[in-house]
């Protein structure tokens, strides 16, 4: 297939098999896609009753204008400027552009390819790797098909992917990075991400979304984890959404016996976001740490809700995460700690520190529940304004008052920013939260 | 114009309660004067106002520094013209490392700007050169024997007493005042590190001709940096003031005996 074709959405059912037949794909994922869109069909949109959408207004996202783009040429020019959200290769192991969905670049060194990680396309993995992909595709609890429609629509109709395989045993030297991006012909997002690391494996990866639009466009993404006994798995989750972008981003981890996730997130950009961060421990000894930033400015809204599921002995999670906002920016926290009867001897831990620069609004409910004794647990959330004996003790050091601030929000998101493992992405995160200032009431990011 | 710090008359409110009740004091540049004065005699109080903290109002009298009011000022303002308050109890910024802090204020008490138009809408652009920078604090690190891995912890947090006071006199170092506050910058520090403190403070007011106000309760410091001029505090004004031989006078018969003069 030469020609370009826009598919339109949700209009057309047809949509399912033209993706799958256009990536040639295995006869099962065309019938999951298929059974997904019935799903789709049948399922109504989240009530905002519910609790997970009871403080995000979805009426106000553009569902009924999403159309998904896919063709064999990128349509837009690849903008320069999301070459800087790249590390040097010599930093990392391997670096993976999506841009339209389309993969622009994918590199992995020798010696981890030689290993036999792979790093790639989700697409062309269904090739190379399609029994693997079989097992563990969307059986995550929040990754389902069945989850929500968001999660739905995306099993249906996901377009463009970022795969990463962790053999067993293999520790990936350098992090890698994937930039997922969408020019003004993109369309809405539905980028899936599939992460599995063996037994005992090491790997890194830092993950960026960028888009530019010339009106609302939506983003409904998946990412799913599984790390296999033992492994360790560092994920960072970034995005720079344009400032008309409407994200639903459902984020799934499933840990076994003694498996390690390191996971942040920072969000900076878009119009709307609603975040799912759950963190399965399901075997003994696993442990997850779940740290985020967001900058919230103008009339931006972030939503996160966040679940700490321990199902096994002697788990371990803990969780931080910090928003600073500005103007009339909202933001919300929902944080779960859940432990099942057979969670003896778990530890869970939980903060959510809010840092108001203006009229922002932070909403914090944590919450626990749990089912079994022997049991170590905690969370607390706060919500402040800029501390003034701080700003007293900067100004009195000749800093002009807009820098000590400055100063004061760096230190704040600080501990979560130095988490991510690459100099790069975190000195130009210092540089896009120092942006953040400049940018005008009216406007999202810059 | 007089080269000088000037105190004129000033009263404060903290609270809505008079504190300060009519301070007069005159710092040239290059003398050294000491103000003592028991607990709770407005000394603090003192040294807030002069750098305009939002919670000490200014009620009657003025501030000058080299004939200028510092009164409409704000207080990085007043620390850019080079006036420098060495607190009592620092402020602990978690998350800014101190050196990202000593390059940020440095940066600002220098004015410092874009020097060349690849510069220009840098980020970095309003800060002295890293390198340039970092020789300077080696320097400044090895007048005050501090260890240069102290420059990646938090500002003050959790700095012992003694820490956070030679960092506050390493700031001073760096950003070279015209006139500098050292309010009880003795307390928390042994004798060691009084002496090597001292001998900081010394070295910095022989190159700069600062002028010096050290506040304090206790002699100590005062074996160390000798003042010229000595001024006694209490209930929010100076009652008397003379030369270094008021010190010994102090020490042997204690605050009490100010209440005499009083009367």
């Amino acid at each position: 297939m030469n020609e370009i074709s826009a598919i339109q959405l949700p209009l057309e059912p047809q949509s399912v098999a033209a993706v799958s037949e256009k990536f040639a794909e295995p006869a099962w994922m065309l019938a999951a896609r298929q059974e997904a869109w019935q799903l789709y069909q049948r399922m109504p949109w989240p009530h905002a009753k519910e609790e997970a959408w009871r403080r995000t207004n979805l009426r106000r996202f553009p569902l009924d204008s999403m159309h998904l783009m896919v063709a064999s040429e990128p349509l837009d020019e690849f903008p320069p400027c999301w070459q800087q959200l790249l590390a040097a290769e010599n930093c990392v192991s391997g670096t993976l552009i999506h841009f339209n969905g389309l993969p622009l670049r994918a590199t992995l060194r020798p010696g981890d390819r030689a290993n036999g990680v792979t790093f790639g396309d989700l697409h062309q993995a269904l090739h190379t790797h399609g029994e693997l992909i079989r097992r563990t595709w969307m059986q995550g609890r929040t990754t389902r098909p069945d989850f929500n429609r968001f999660t739905a629509l995306n099993a249906a109709l996901w377009h463009g992917g970022t795969f990463l395989h962790v053999p067993r045993g293999v520790r990936v030297e350098r992090p890698l990075q994937s930039l997922v991006t969408y020019g003004l012909n993109g369309g809405a997002a539905l980028h899936h991400t599939l992460i599995v690391a063996e037994e005992g494996s090491h790997v890194a990866l830092i993950q960026d979304r960028a888009s530019l639009e010339s009106g609302p466009a939506m983003a409904v993404e998946v990412v799913e984890i599984y790390a296999a006994a033992g492994a360790t798995v560092r994920y960072v989750s970034l995005q720079h959404w344009g400032a008309q972008r409407y994200t639903v981003s459902v984020q799934n981890a499933e840990l076994a016996e003694g498996a390690n996730l390191q996971w942040v997130g920072g969000s900076l950009g878009g119009k709307m976001s609603k975040e799912f961060w759950h963190s399965a421990l399901n075997g003994p000894q696993a442990r997850s740490l779940m740290q985020s930033f967001t900058f919230a400015t103008g009339d931006q809204h972030i939503d996160q809700s966040t679940y700490q599921h321990h199902r096994a002995a002697d788990t371990h999670s803990d969780l931080l995460f910090r928003n600073v906002l500005r103007d009339r920016a909202r933001t919300v926290f929902y944080g779960m700690i859940r432990a099942e009867r057979e969670a003896m001897g778990m530890e869970g831990y939980q903060a959510n520190n809010n840092l108001l620069l203006d009229d922002a609004h932070a909403h914090a409910i944590p919450g626990l529940e749990i089912n079994c004794n022997d049991v170590m647990c905690s969370h607390s959330a706060t919500t402040s304004r800029l501390d003034p004996q701080q700003l007293f003790y900067l100004q009195a050091r000749g800093l002009p008052r807009p820098a000590a601030e400055r100063l004061i929000v760096q230190g704040f998101l600080r501990p979560v920013v130095d988490q991510i493992p690459l100099a790069h992405t975190r000195r130009r995160l210092e540089d896009e939260l120092l942006r953040r200032f400049d940018t005008d009431a009216s406007g999202g990011a810059a | 114009m007089t080269l000088s710090l000037e105190i004129r008359d000033l009263h404060v409110n903290v609270a809505g309660k008079e504190i300060l009740k009519g301070v007069n004091l005159q710092v040239k540049p290059g003398e050294i004067h000491a103000l003592m004065g028991p607990n709770g005699s407005g000394k603090s109080t003192l040294s807030y106002a002069l750098m305009g903290h939002p919670d000490y109002e200014i009620t009657h009298g003025d501030i000058l520094l080299d004939g200028e009011s510092l009164l409409p000022l704000s207080t990085d303002e007043r620390a850019r013209r080079g006036l420098f308050l060495a607190m009592q109890y620092p402020v602990a910024v978690p998350g800014v490392t101190l050196y990202s802090f000593l390059h940020a204020a440095t940066s600002a008490a220098r004015g410092y700007e874009a020097r060349s138009p690849q510069q220009q809408g840098r980020l970095n652009a309003h800060l002295i050169p890293m390198r340039e920078f970092r020789q300077e604090v080696n320097e400044k690190l090895a007048l005050l024997e501090m260890n240069p891995t102290f420059l990646r912890r938090y500002l003050n947090d959790g700095f012992s007493g003694g820490e956070k006071k030679r960092a506050e006199i390493l700031q001073m170092a760096l950003l070279q005042p015209r006139y500098a506050v050292l309010d009880e910058t003795d307390s928390g520090l042994d004798i060691d590190a009084l002496r090597i403190v001292s001998g900081g403070v010394n070295t910095l007011h022989r190159e700069l001709s600062m002028g010096l106000l050290i506040i304090t309760h206790y002699r100590r410091i005062l074996d160390y940096i000798q003042p010229q001029v000595v001024h006694v505090f209490y209930e929010g004004r100076i009652v008397r003031s003379g030369d270094a031989s008021l010190v010994d006078m102090l020490e042997e018969q204690g605050y009490a005996w100010v209440k005499d003069w009083e009367s």
